[in-house]
């Protein structure tokens, strides 16, 4: 069976979702009788006249020696094809969100008409597609309210599950991701101020700007925070990443709204490691259960703080909502077999 | 520099067209160039090219990349201002096939229509472009009849020429092409059937045409040529090839009409074989002076069994015009660093 998997593109950038696709296509080959290509489509969504354009740019193409599709994004998913399943990693927030700043198609005649374009077209191919999955409960809830579409949830599995075995817990919190204001590490940074324990905190990643970076080393500078709280801000390889995880008592994720559980959740879980985060980040309180599988707090320092010695100082009970959390993620079934097969059915 | 590299393509099918843009992109990143390859799916059916065509006009890659080179039609009118053109074809069931068997679609006004529009098409992508290269002498002379404009000839180099090496002249005359019916496998084996020395003939390649496969397969059997042909009907691995061409005792190549010069014909070159082609075979014997460092034979099965009986019996003649190709081919100046030089300078 020939599967195509249908992406966009936009030329010179490289993100999560160009590595799920690529993943995706990996997986795809390794099984047996399925033979795997991607197809990566350019995507210029400014200015807002592109998107008409590029709607039937997409709805144009043809394509031929492929039995299915399975495609990602909007307007990737407006290719024809008699057999297509979606994975959406998203809609196109900006012909939705109303009234949020999320979006640069003005509120003007034209700009809603371009919305409803995009609406029309979406609801359509919904509506052909022989199987709609979604990355997240957020992006299922969202699909459910935009359009009335009922999709299912399908968590994009880790590659490298095997490196995240968990291990000896040391005496600190790991913040893992990407570095920026919107994941908001400065806010952990800030509730160390309050601790009590002798917990340690480390926050490691990439800084998005190195401005994310000078924010977290000026607040660790300005409140004397040094030997209590690490920053190794750079891009790490995945051991490096591990290593982090494996040895820490908890980790800690405090995404804004974020669409999907995280792929920082989903190796704590992995590692057996309970998540300490916040009642407004989306998509990881979908799994994170507080007093469960972590700890779910009001997004201010004073509260993380509590959860941070809560943490150090109730080991035992950190120790065993690691192990549900790990057993929680188990139960989810997110590997790539499971997902691949899904995909297919 | 950030370049774009665009070409139409066909899922699941490898091919000139693929490894062409494959090894550019690989050469150019080598440089230190950002490279982002662009493939297209496109169906040539008359009925919806020219809108598939517009598809491929209303893409925006011009607020992303420095430059734009184009490989496989109808990338060639992607608009940019810094554009390159790499021509390997014309749609050429409306250009020199018109007024052959080749014609692909019906003599009526719509056809002729589409095929004005075409035309037209074609003229103003062609003129647009900072330079049009080309692959071969045959489409150079295409481009200057049909649309009156100068392309300069830069045949496409081998990925990694140096690997290909000479061990002997053995007994065998190998054949690598795709199997497909313009490839004409079929006349090689025609011309088994007349051979008089032990000379044997060795096929290697897929295709999709299974019908195509089946009816080799009957032929061989049909005249008992199991003992001296050998068919592989599979992609084979680079090492398996090498190790081939470095045995062979020549290569044919004799495919109808062909717009490239032909890989298997390059890479006899540094495998030092000399190759057996037909005079209507296309721009391969832009490659080849007849006698000198191969035989351009009229297209019958009698006279290429002579040529690979004159090779098998006088391996010291196989041996001489191997030699002249290598030396022939080598001073073509046919390198990447040619290439780079003609596309960015």
């Amino acid at each position: 069976m020939k599967v195509l998997v249908v992406n966009n593109m936009a030329p010179f950038v490289w993100g999560g979702a160009e590595e799920l696709a690529e993943n995706l296509v990996r997986r795809l080959n390794a099984t047996p009788g399925v033979e795997s290509e991607l197809l990566r489509l350019p995507f210029q969504w400014e200015p807002v006249e592109r998107l008409p354009l590029e709607i039937y740019i997409h709805r144009t193409f043809r394509l031929h020696n492929t039995d299915r599709v399975i495609a990602l994004k909007f307007p990737a998913y407006l290719v024809p094809h008699e057999r297509k399943t979606l994975w959406l990693l998203h809609q196109f927030r900006q012909a939705y969100d109303h009234g949020r700043g999320e979006t640069h198609i003005p509120d003007t005649d034209r700009g809603r008409e371009i919305r409803r374009l995009i609406r029309e077209n979406d609801v359509a191919c919904f509506r052909d597609s022989a199987k709609i999955f979604v990355n997240s409960e957020i992006t299922r809830r969202r699909l459910e309210a935009n359009t009335g579409m009922t999709g299912e949830v399908l968590l994009a599995p880790m590659n490298d599950p095997e490196l995240f075995a968990g291990g000896e817990a040391d005496g600190y919190v790991f913040a893992g991701g990407r570095i920026n204001r919107a994941k908001r590490q400065h806010l952990l940074v800030e509730a160390m101020r309050y601790v009590r324990s002798g917990v340690r905190l480390v926050v490691a990643g990439p800084p998005d700007a190195p401005a994310d970076g000078e924010r977290l080393h000026r607040l660790v500078r300005e409140h004397g925070l040094d030997g209590h709280v690490t920053l190794d801000l750079r891009l790490m390889t995945r051991a490096e990443v591990a290593r982090y995880v494996n040895g820490a008592l908890a980790c800690a994720y405090l995404p804004f709204e974020e669409d999907s559980v995280g792929y920082v959740t989903m190796e704590a879980f992995t590692a057996a490691k309970p998540v300490l985060t916040v009642t407004d980040s989306g998509g990881v309180l979908v799994i994170v259960a507080d007093g469960q599988t972590g700890w779910v707090v009001a997004p201010e320092p004073p509260a993380l703080a509590a959860a941070l010695d809560a943490a150090m100082i109730q080991r035992r009970r950190t120790a065993e909502m690691g192990a549900a959390a790990r057993a929680a993620w188990r139960e989810l079934d997110v590997t790539w077999p499971s997902t691949i097969a899904r995909l297919l059915s | 520099m950030k370049i774009v590299v665009a070409s139409s393509f066909v899922p699941f099918v490898d091919g000139g067209g693929r490894f062409i843009v494959e090894w550019l992109a690989e050469r150019l990143r080598a440089e230190g160039h950002a490279v982002e390859r662009i493939y297209l799916p496109f169906v040539d059916t008359p009925a919806t090219m020219m809108e598939q065509t517009l598809a491929y006009r209303l893409i925006d890659v011009a607020q992303s990349a420095d430059r734009l080179i184009a490989i496989r039609p109808p990338a060639h009118v992607i608009p940019h201002p810094n554009k390159v053109l790499w021509f390997i074809h014309h749609f050429r069931a409306f250009y020199d096939l018109w007024d052959s068997e080749y014609r692909s679609v019906p003599d009526r006004p719509e056809s002729h229509a589409l095929r004005r529009r075409l035309w037209h098409m074609d003229d103003i992508a062609l003129r647009e472009a900072r330079r049009v290269l080309t692959i071969s002498k045959v489409v150079a002379k295409r481009l200057l009849d049909f649309n009156r404009v100068p392309a300069e000839v830069v045949y496409p180099p081998l990925h990694r020429p140096e690997q290909f090496r000479c061990e002997a002249y053995g007994d065998e005359i190998l054949c690598f092409s795709r199997v497909e019916h313009h490839k004409r496998q079929d006349l090689l084996l025609e011309a088994m059937r007349f051979v008089r020395s032990p000379v044997k003939l060795r096929l290697c390649g897929t295709g999709l045409s299974p019908t195509y496969h089946r009816s080799l397969l009957e032929t061989v059997r049909r005249h008992g040529l199991h003992e001296r042909v050998a068919i592989d009907y599979r992609w084979l691995r680079e090492e398996e090839k090498i190790e081939l061409f470095a045995h062979a005792l020549a290569i044919a190549y004799v495919p109808f009409d062909e717009d490239g010069v032909g890989y298997s014909a390059l890479e006899a070159a540094p495998a030092r074989k000399t190759v057996v082609t037909t005079s209507d075979s296309g721009a391969v014997v832009e490659l080849v002076e007849d006698g000198v460092n191969g035989y351009v034979l009229p297209p019958d099965p009698a006279a290429i069994a002579g040529a690979f009986d004159r090779l098998y019996l006088d391996r010291a003649q196989a041996r001489r015009m191997g030699e002249a190709h290598a030396a022939h081919v080598g001073g073509m100046n046919i390198t990447w660093d040619r290439v780079l030089e003609r596309m960015l300078g």
